[in-house]
């Protein structure tokens, strides 16, 4: 079994660490990962089919399991313990969807233990840091989650899913409630950068836009780049006013001398003509 | 294409290692305050390693403006990868240049692109390429995965391709007017109303919280928090927390700190059982 729990967690690595390795590709897509996981254990048709049977799942956002382990663990079921497809997912679908909360745990929370590094590597120049500190990064994400499959695989289905419910409601729903407010703290270091009293309305502007009219940020950008011409026209037009006074006030006498002369030129080419 | 033709072969290999870089934007995730800023940094080095080579200053002052938070539809986001290479650009040239328009154009412009990105490339292109793929590998073909990949993945590389050409040199003529015309002022301020506006749309989406306390009452029925929550003012708690960490922010107060303090208080409140 040991085996085989490498290899489920290999597929799981490959396919999800490769997918955000490298352009999102994908390949972690349930129909891709069957198709991996199907090659690995030497059966492509049962592999192909368990794809598609989570993919049909996945495509209508039915589904709260993390594909990726979800897809793995239900085609190494049905190859390895010779169970039906229906039986299978049954037996994968609870550990995705812990596989779920273990992934966004994992990025959303655990990850922030390096946020600090990434402004030291930023504020000493280290480039090469920068390097590692970014695929280092991907590689632990990556490799710890696919321990979640080595684990499961390694001691089975329904000792693992005991476990899982053992793990107390309240201090999940704590944690899971911690991925939803951590944004809060990188949108306020962006907004150290942006805010000014003048422009402080703006973000609440948005805020209610997007909280009460529901509007999607696209239509959010649309009525903030109306607000944005308005004001640039406004903007503008003080820029020449002020543009104009200054002249006036600077060079007022000069313009009645200058006034008279183009007078009095006038008159001439009126003469002449 | 007219945006790949007009580029100076310097700028050319410049581009062409963003855009290969671009690939890995995603690679890590340091944790939801800074998300996949470490990406774009390495994205974006090229840019800054050509632009203030012989300074290292420059070079550490660049890096540090893209520690922010940073999430853009990956295949779309070349075009703030090149825009952005085009004001580092101008900003190693011209010392009168506010750096914080940087910032302040990426983030208004990662909410609407991040839209439409994953509309067009999740919503209607990886369902038809979906759609296909399942019909044929649910009869056990191989072609079905492949074909998948193959209709999603085309079109992608090549809008990531030229988007960044794209941004770079909309950003290079754009640029270039606004300065000589004097609207440099004009274009920060903007770029921050926009910029900050996009916060404000990312604080009611993305900071989430939702109270699951109900008080029981005999006979009736039980009396949701998160109703008169939402009664009171919609997304109250999201607003109130972000605001509360920008207050400390501007106090002086360790971002390790407020992260830990956010950290701590969600637990206590799922421990206590009100979320």
């Amino acid at each position: 079994m040991l085996k085989t729990a490498i290899l489920a967690a290999l597929c799981v690595f490959i396919c999800f660490g490769g997918n955000w390795l490298w352009g999102q590709t994908m390949i972690e897509r349930p129909l891709v990962v069957g198709l991996v996981t199907g090659l690995v254990f030497g059966d492509v048709r049962e592999g192909v089919m368990m794809g598609a049977a989570l993919g049909a799942v996945d495509i209508g956002g039915a589904l709260s399991a993390e594909p990726v382990t979800a897809t793995v663990l239900a085609t190494t079921f049905s190859i390895i313990l010779n169970v039906n497809t229906k039986a299978a997912l049954a037996l994968a679908v609870p550990i995705g969807v812990f596989a779920a909360f273990i992934s966004m745990f994992l990025k959303n929370i655990v990850m922030n233990v390096f946020a600090p590094l990434v402004d030291k590597v930023a504020a000493t120049n280290n480039q090469k840091g920068l390097v590692r500190l970014h695929f280092g990064m991907w590689f632990l994400n990556y490799f710890l989650f696919s321990l979640v499959t080595f684990f499961s695989v390694l001691a089975g289905a329904k000792p693992v899913q005991q476990l899982v419910n053992e793990i107390p409601k309240n201090l999940m729903a704590g944690l899971s409630a911690t991925g939803g407010l951590l944004p809060a703290v990188g949108f306020a270091i962006l907004m150290r950068m942006l805010w000014s009293k003048q422009l402080s309305p703006y973000y609440f502007l948005g805020f209610i836009l997007a909280a009460y009219m529901k509007l999607p940020s696209v239509a959010v950008a649309a009525v903030g780049i109306i607000i944005v011409v308005i004001q640039w026209m406004r903007d503008k037009q003080l820029m020449a006013l002020e543009n104009n006074q200054k002249e006036l006030a600077a060079g007022e006498v000069k313009n009645h001398i200058d006034n008279q002369n183009n007078e009095s030129e006038q008159e001439e080419e009126d003469f002449f003509s | 294409m007219k945006f790949t033709k007009n580029v100076s072969p310097d700028d050319r290999k410049m581009l062409n290692s963003i855009f290969w870089r671009s690939f890995t934007v995603f690679a890590s995730r340091a944790g939801a305050t800074k998300a996949h800023a470490p990406g774009f940094m390495y994205s974006i080095l090229p840019a800054i390693d050509r632009y203030y080579k012989n300074d290292p200053k420059g070079q550490t002052e660049a890096l540090e403006r893209e520690t922010t938070w940073y999430n853009i539809t990956q295949n779309v986001g070349t075009f703030v990868m090149g825009l952005v290479a085009s004001m580092e650009k101008k900003n190693s040239q011209d010392p009168d240049f506010d750096a914080n328009s940087i910032v302040a154009l990426k983030t208004s412009l990662m909410g609407p692109l991040s839209g439409i990105g994953d509309s067009i490339f999740w919503g209607v292109l990886r369902v038809i390429a979906a759609g296909i793929g399942i019909s044929l590998a649910s009869q056990g073909s191989v072609l079905g995965p492949i074909l998948f990949l193959v209709i999603y993945n085309v079109p992608s590389i090549l809008t990531r391709y030229y988007l960044t050409y794209i941004g770079f040199t909309l950003g290079d003529t754009f640029i270039e007017d606004m300065y000589e015309s004097g609207s440099m002022k004009l274009l920060n301020k903007a770029a921050s109303t926009l910029g900050l506006m996009m916060i404000g749309s990312m604080t009611a989406t993305m900071v989430t919280f939702k109270s699951t306390l109900a008080i029981p009452i005999a006979g009736g029925k039980p009396i949701e928090i998160q109703t008169y929550l939402d009664q009171l003012w919609q997304g109250l708690v999201p607003l109130a927390v972000t605001l509360g960490c920008y207050w400390l922010l501007s106090k002086k107060v360790n971002v390790n700190w407020i992260l830990l303090g956010v950290l701590a208080l969600a637990i206590v409140l799922g421990l206590v059982g009100i979320v």
